[in-house]
C-alpha cells in the first residue's frame, strides 16, 4: 500500500473532472459533514535569506484545504483532510473525501486506490522527463577549464 | 459537493454585520437573525461573523462542542483576556472580563450573553443613552441580575468597559459601554 502522505499528491496529478466524478459517485448516498470549513485563500511563504539571515515573504501562493467526516449507510465513519496549492476548494474537498475513503477502506477504496498508483506512475513520469531536459540542457564547464589550462600554458 | 449550512457562507455573515451594526448603534432594539444554523448552536451564526484567526474567545460555560472550535477557527483564550467572551446568562459571573485601556480602549471584550428569550420576561430593563431617544425598555428572561451589577462596575470608567450582545432562538439585542441600564 502506498503511503498516506503521498496519496494527495498522486491524486492531485489526475484531471480535475475525473477525480471529480469518481468522489461524486462513490459518495453519492453518503453523508458529509465539515470539520472545519473549507477553504480557499493565498498563502505566503517566509524563507529566510542567506546573506543577514533574516526572514522575508516570497510570494504567495493559493491554498485550499478541506476536512470532512464521512457516513456510509452501513454506518461507517471516516475522517479525511486535504492541503493544496490551488484555488479550488472542490478539488480539496475531493481530495479529502478520497483520503477519508483510502484511510478507512470504505466502498470503493480500491477504485480510489488504482487513481493513486496512476497518479503516482505519471507523477514519475514527469520527475523522469524533468531529468531528461535537465541532463539535455545540462553545460559542461570542464572543458572551458581545460580550455583556459590551454591557453595559460601557450602565454608561458 | 460539501454542503455547509447557510449561517457559514459569505452572504449570511455580511447580513449579520449589519445586523450586529444595526444592534449596536440602537441599543436595546431586538433584531431578526436571518440565518438560523440548522445543526449548530445559535451563537455560532453571531461567533462565526465576528472571529477569525486573529482574536480570541473564551467559552466558560461550555456552551460549545469541540467541533464548533474547529469550524470557528479561532484562539482559545482564558475570559479574563479574550477578544470575545459566550456566557450562559442564566449563570453568575465569576471573571472580570479585559476592560481596555485608556489609550486603547476597544482592546477589550465583547460578551455574547445567551438568553432564553428577548422581549418577554421577569426582567425589565430601562435603558438611556447614545442612541435611544428619552429611554427604551428591553424585556429578558434567562438573565441573571448579577450581569447588570457587573457590568455597571466593568463600565464605571468611561470609555474603558465592555460591550454586551444578548441572543436568543431568533433574536439579538445589543448593550454597548455607553448605554446606561436600569432594572425596573
Amino acid at each position: 500500500m502506498i503511503q498516506r502522505t503521498n496519496w494527495i499528491s498522486a491524486l492531485k496529478t489526475l484531471p480535475f473532472n475525473e477525480l471529480l466524478a469518481t468522489t461524486t459517485e462513490l459518495s453519492s448516498n453518503w453523508t458529509l459533514r465539515p470539520k472545519s470549513l473549507p477553504q480557499s485563500g493565498l498563502g505566503m511563504l517566509k524563507i529566510k535569506e542567506s546573506a543577514f539571515n533574516e526572514k522575508f515573504y516570497l510570494g504567495e501562493f493559493c491554498l485550499s484545504s478541506a476536512w470532512l467526516e464521512v457516513t456510509t449507510p452501513e454506518g461507517l465513519v471516516a475522517e479525511g483532510a486535504a492541503q493544496v496549492m490551488d484555488d479550488r476548494v472542490e478539488l480539496a474537498e475531493a481530495l479529502a473525501l478520497c483520503d477519508a475513503i483510502l484511510s478507512a477502506q470504505l466502498p470503493g477504496w480500491e477504485q480510489v486506490s488504482t487513481m493513486v498508483e496512476k497518479g503516482l506512475s505519471l507523477r514519475e513520469a514527469t520527475r523522469t522527463d524533468r531529468k531528461k531536459m535537465l541532463a539535455d540542457t545540462q553545460v559542461d564547464f570542464s572543458l572551458l577549464d581545460d580550455a583556459d589550462k590551454g591557453q595559460e600554458h601557450v602565454s608561458n | 459537493m460539501l454542503a455547509i449550512d447557510p449561517s457559514w457562507q459569505p452572504e449570511a455573515q455580511q447580513a449579520n454585520f449589519r445586523l450586529l451594526l444595526d444592534a449596536m448603534s440602537y441599543p436595546g432594539k431586538y433584531l431578526n437573525l436571518n440565518y438560523v444554523p440548522k445543526d449548530y448552536p445559535i451563537a455560532l451564526t453571531i461567533l462565526s461573523t465576528l472571529l477569525d484567526a486573529q482574536v480570541s474567545l473564551a467559552d466558560p460555560h461550555k456552551l460549545l462542542k469541540d467541533e464548533d472550535w474547529l469550524m470557528l477557527q479561532t484562539k482559545s483564550e482564558h475570559q479574563d483576556n479574550a477578544n470575545y467572551i459566550l456566557c450562559d446568562a442564566s449563570q453568575i459571573p465569576d471573571f472580570t472580563p479585559k476592560l481596555g485601556t485608556l489609550k486603547s480602549p476597544e482592546q477589550s471584550a465583547t460578551l455574547i450573553l445567551v438568553v432564553d428569550t428577548l422581549g418577554v420576561g421577569e426582567l425589565q430593563l430601562k435603558l438611556t443613552g447614545a442612541g435611544i431617544k428619552d429611554h427604551k425598555t428591553l424585556n429578558v428572561t434567562g438573565m441573571n441580575k448579577k450581569w447588570l451589577t457587573m457590568r455597571n462596575e466593568w463600565n464605571c470608567s468611561f470609555p474603558l468597559g465592555v460591550d454586551f450582545i444578548l441572543i436568543d432562538k431568533t433574536q439579538i439585542a445589543a448593550l454597548p459601554r455607553t448605554t446606561k441600564v436600569e432594572i425596573n
